[in-house]
């Protein structure tokens, strides 16, 4: 062998030739809204879930506190803080005046999805005005993996708007 | 078939991919988090659940990758390495480096992401390094864009000719393309940049899909050789061609015992798995794949199989599995993902048994990637579609690579006599 080091730097490329393939898919996350029909006057209320898969919440803030690869409720449990502070950071919201709406988490709770475990983050977006238009900002983990996609969903009333978060398309404009 | 799922929830299911986005709420499928123990009553839990609170904190929700793993440690000190000199060019390329290798031994796209996200400052840049083009241009590869990828690694060259990890990257999508005459070029340019060894490796490959595989075993035999100083991943690389060429020979007991000794190398390779997997599937040793991928179900090409061997063992639980590799598919077609043509047809195919909806796929597969079992589906899939012209190009493709392999052939020659029985008729 010329030199093992000059191998094991190549090998990757090579080995990839028969790993084509794709095995996973890549990080998703869930994030459903609904109008609330009988917002107060003058008000809007939407309430929300987020769902977020536990393995990429894992890779950003190590839930897994014993490191054994078994990432169990207690340990979800004990960093819902985090979790909340970590992803509501990334989620925002603004009426057409350019007014901010508040997010209120209301509970946290676990959501099953085909390819795993998820965070569900249950809140409630509260705008101190009635705007004809919500504009929602999205980047969750963009920074560190730019294939992370939100799947995005809203329902006012029989109306239902959808489309896919990415960091090319991280604002959309929502009409109420 | 016994389908012990919800019928009403497989319709939601259905019914969220045809309206697309809208209803995806409707459509979860089942955790898998309770990674199936027992081999032989493995089994996804329940589908379909609405949000729930665990009643137990000991209960296990997911597995994730564990510290205690040497690989994931050393993406952890890469990562506080690149971390601490964060215009570091070096710590960036081993890092995305390990990420890439990480995320394609376990089977797992995220780490791609990971990577991505590294070299993007230097990606951003108007004239980008050429290490981290090719790392990009690996990221594209496994991500089948393959037409991008080509171009980053085309770049890489015209700055950089002798670019030894270019040239291997560009042989691979040649080869998985199914241009062999340049895959040939680009590997005398991998002996003349990176070495003999890598070099005969490179055409060994190439021999095995056109027609020389004795000569594939005995290069790969030469290439092998260099002693201690060789990663085992290296080694366990060679050794899963080596299976590849004795499968391409139907020498079945070589094939395994070349397959046994990567996997012992490395016993968690999602693609050394998955190549067993189906190694095991064609020989109708179906019980030995649950037992194989007991604990890989993660990966969506191991749930695949261990989908395939519960059908082949006719087991109740084959329409559970189905269901979920559907929503698995379906997650990807949410995200507006690539195509993954050749799991899909194959699901389609195998488990659905949609014949026509699988030569779709293959067909639109094997535009893309041409490796041997994106041909086999494809001719697999005209056979049961009963519509042997669509094999037409494949057929043509066989002929002039002189693939030789034992399970296509005799498609191949079935195909050719509906055809020529078919061109009979209209005379």
């Amino acid at each position: 062998m010329r030199a093992g080091a000059a191998a094991l730097i190549v090998v990757t490329a090579l080995i990839f030739g028969a790993t084509v393939v794709q095995a996973h898919s890549a990080s998703d996350a869930y994030l459903s809204l609904t109008v609330d029909g009988g917002s107060p006057q003058g008000m809007l209320v939407v309430h929300g879930q987020w769902d977020i898969a536990l393995r990429d919440l894992d890779f950003v803030l190590k839930l897994d506190e014993d490191g054994d690869g078994r990432l169990s409720w207690g340990e979800v449990r004990r960093h819902q803080a985090a979790i909340e502070r970590y992803a509501y950071a990334s989620l925002g919201f603004s009426g057409n005046t350019g007014a901010a709406c508040n997010i209120k988490p209301t509970r946290q709770m676990i959501d099953d999805h085909a390819d795993g475990a998820y965070a569900a983050l249950f809140f409630d977006v509260v705008c101190g005005h009635a705007p004809l238009k919500l504009r929602l900002k999205y980047n969750l983990f963009f920074a560190i993996d730019p294939s992370h996609r939100g799947i995005f969903v809203m329902h006012d009333h029989a109306n239902v708007a959808t489309a896919v978060l990415s960091p090319q398309n991280d604002v959309i404009d929502l009409t109420l | 078939m016994n389908r012990p799922v919800p019928s009403h929830a497989l319709r939601l299911c259905w019914y969220a991919l045809a309206a697309a986005l809208a209803s995806f709420a409707a459509c979860r499928g089942s955790a898998y988090a309770a990674a199936p123990t027992d081999a032989n009553t493995a089994a996804p839990a329940a589908a379909f659940r609405a949000p729930y609170l665990p009643s137990s904190d000991a209960e296990v929700l997911q597995d994730v990758p564990s510290t205690r793993d040497p690989a994931v440690s050393e993406m952890k000190a890469l990562r506080t390495k690149l971390d601490t000199a964060p215009q570091s060019l070096p710590a960036a390329i081993q890092l995305a480096g390990a990420y890439v290798d990480y995320g394609r031994q376990v089977g797992d796209a995220h780490y791609a992401g990971y990577a991505e996200a590294v070299v993007a400052p230097w990606m951003a840049q108007v004239r980008p390094p050429p290490s981290v083009l090719v790392t990009q241009a690996t990221i594209l590869q496994y991500r089948h864009q393959f037409t991008e990828s080509r171009v980053l690694l085309q770049k890489t060259l015209s700055m950089d000719r002798s670019n030894a990890q270019a040239w291997l990257t560009l042989a691979t999508l040649d080869m998985v393309q199914g241009d062999y005459p340049s895959a040939g070029k680009d590997c005398s340019q991998v002996t003349a940049n990176a070495g003999l060894e890598l070099g005969l490796a490179c055409s060994a490959n190439l021999r095995s899909y056109t027609g020389q595989a004795r000569q594939s075993l005995a290069l790969l035999h030469q290439a092998q050789a260099g002693g201690a100083t060789v990663p085992a991943s290296y080694q366990a690389w060679v050794q899963g061609l080596m299976a590849e060429s004795a499968e391409r020979l139907g020498d079945w007991p070589l094939a395994e015992s070349h397959y046994l000794s990567a996997l012992k190398l490395l016993p968690r390779d999602n693609f050394l798995l998955v190549a067993y997997a189906d190694f095991l599937l064609d020989r109708a040793r179906p019980k030995e794949v649950l037992a194989l991928l007991a604990d890989h179900a993660q990966s969506d090409t191991a749930f695949l199989r261990l989908a395939l061997a519960q059908s082949a063992l006719h087991s109740e639980q084959v329409g559970q599995y189905t269901w979920i590799m559907a929503a698995r598919f379906e997650a990807l077609t949410l995200r507006g993902s690539d195509f993954f043509g050749r799991e899909q047809a194959r699901f389609a195919l195998q488990l659905q048994h949609d014949p026509q909806s699988a030569l779709d796929l293959a067909r639109r597969n094997w535009q893309v990637q041409r490796e041997p079992w994106d041909t086999r589906l494809l001719l697999e899939a005209a056979i049961a579609a009963a519509q042997p012209q669509a094999a037409n190009e494949a057929l043509d493709f066989l002929q002039k690579s002189k693939l030789e392999d034992p399970i296509i052939e005799p498609l191949a020659r079935q195909l050719r006599a509906r055809l020529n029985g078919a061109s009979g008729e209209i005379k």
